[in-house]
């Protein structure tokens, strides 16, 4: 477990050293603002009611988690594999005295926390912002509505990542894997759609499962039932990826 | 003496061909070994096996009685390396490179960081980042990093690459004075063979990925009037020049 944590803090020291997490903090932002920007000019342009304070998180999480969180995720997740393989630093790692296992898990566990930190903060954001400039009042419940919605998105993240992450370990170029994430997230989304009825087997449909936790009663078979399906493609993702990854020769 | 590094029936072939086949080998505390053979001979497999970066078809190493292959964080516990090329992070500064690397230990602290950079002479680009490097310090900061734990074992492959002369004369110190010091045992591939007729206290010549031979340092300048002619019998004699 030592080495496990070892491993873990460098992972997320090089993950901030990158910047990629200022870069995607910075644009989260002005996606926020912008939003809210684009909320407020329809309701004062056209007298039209945008959304209320307790609506707005929950409409740029829709933005954001089919946007610029595969996106961001995507980015972070090739730098911490192409980009290593690639750089040849991969090594620097793989001759210490840690497993493959533990920093292969490492390296998965620093990713989640990017993308936790990343919704935590659109998160709080889109909150503060919903209650400054719309006029509805918070409840509890609502308030309980967005940080469950935000908190289960990590599952679906969590699958996304560990697409790539088998991607990475198949494709030696990160661009290839980053043209080929892309690929696959519109193939599945456009299958989903033209095939509604079997769109809750891919996992990108499953990116808006947040939406079943602000349903009352709560629809607990279908969430146990998505649940399920996600674990599956966590438990089957992560082995494929690692086994690819221990075979790999340095 | 202690064994600290065993090498059995060690393969690894290629699809091209190459490669290494049953390599056996054994190297004792204290010992500077040298691995000597040109280019395409199998050291730098052998050595990424050692360290596992590659898995062998067949055979084992064991480095203070653990197997790299059963055992990997015992057997790499008390091991310092560089193996084909002295990477570091580019975007972490020569101090934040080293710190990385002290977390898995626990004898390594700011104070041991800064004596490795002294030690290897880049103590005022502590807090530069390795992309702005020449080769030279970048290889410089790759031993720092292998003599950063004080470790047992160092296997150094090609560890003077690119390296001026006060920079190859600081290393052999280096590695002599640890050797006697510390009682360090170094596994270093080289195909400069005046290097390792200086520096090294065993040889052992690898060629067409077979050992042809181990001797130490003293008999065969005893026999041979320079490194370079024994390496040229041992070749011939196995008829391969």
């Amino acid at each position: 477990m030592g080495r496990f944590k070892t491993a873990l803090i460098n992972e997320i020291e090089k993950l901030y050293k990158r910047k990629k997490l200022v870069v995607a903090l910075i644009i989260s932002f002005i996606i926020i603002i912008l939003g809210q920007l684009i909320i407020l000019g329809v309701n004062r342009g056209f007298g039209i009611r945008g959304v209320g304070s307790m609506e707005f998180p929950m409409l740029v999480l829709s933005v954001v988690v089919n946007t610029i969180l595969p996106l961001f995720t995507a980015l972070v997740a090739i730098d911490s594999f192409s980009g290593e393989f690639s750089n040849n630093t991969m090594k620097i790692a793989l001759t210490r005295p840690v497993t493959r296992l533990k920093f292969f898990t490492a390296k998965i566990t620093a990713i989640l926390l990017f993308v936790l930190f990343n919704l935590l903060f659109v998160m709080v954001l889109s909150t503060l912002a919903g209650l400054i400039f719309n006029a509805n009042s918070f409840t509890l419940r609502g308030v309980i509505d967005i940080i469950v919605s935000y908190l289960v998105t990590l599952l679906p993240m969590l699958v996304l990542t560990l697409v790539i992450v088998v991607f990475t370990n198949i494709l030696r170029s990160g661009v290839g894997v980053f043209f080929l994430s892309i690929f696959v997230f519109i193939i599945l989304k456009a299958l989903g759609m033209v095939f509604s009825r079997y769109s809750g087997i891919l996992f990108t449909s499953m990116l808006d499962w947040y939406k079943l936790f602000t349903i009352s009663p709560l629809p607990i078979l279908k969430i146990a039932n998505k649940f399920s399906m996600m674990v599956g493609y966590v438990i089957i993702l992560f082995t494929t990826g690692y086994y690819l990854f221990d075979k790999k020769e340095f | 003496m202690e064994k600290v590094i065993e090498i059995k029936n060690l393969t690894k072939v290629f699809k091209n061909g190459r490669g290494i086949t049953d390599i056996n080998l054994d190297i004792h505390r204290g010992e500077i070994f040298g691995f000597l053979g040109p280019n395409g001979s199998g050291k730098t497999t052998t050595m990424k096996i050692m360290t596992g970066l590659m898995k062998p078809d067949s055979g084992d190493v064991k480095i203070l009685g653990h197997s790299v292959l059963e055992d990997f964080e015992k057997a790499m516990e008390k091991v310092g390396c560089i193996i084909e090329t002295a990477e570091s992070y580019p975007y972490l500064t020569a101090y934040e490179n080293l710190k990385q690397f002290s977390r898995y230990y626990k004898n390594v602290d700011d104070d041991r960081i800064n004596e490795v950079l002294e030690l290897t002479g880049i103590i005022k680009y502590k807090n530069e980042k390795p992309r702005k490097f020449s080769l030279g310090m970048k290889q410089r900061l790759g031993i720092a990093a292998a003599i950063l734990s004080k470790p047992e074992v160092i296997i150094l492959d090609e560890p003077l690459n690119g390296l001026d002369v006060e920079g190859m004369l600081d290393m052999r110190n280096l590695i002599k004075s640890l050797a006697e010091r510390e009682n360090t045992t170094f596994f270093i591939s080289s195909h400069l063979i005046h290097d390792v007729e200086l520096t090294c206290t065993h040889i052992g010549i690898l060629y067409n990925g077979k050992l042809l031979n181990v001797d130490t340092t003293r008999n065969i300048l005893n026999n041979y009037a320079s490194l370079e002619n024994y390496f040229v019998s041992e070749v011939e004699t196995n008829g391969k020049v």
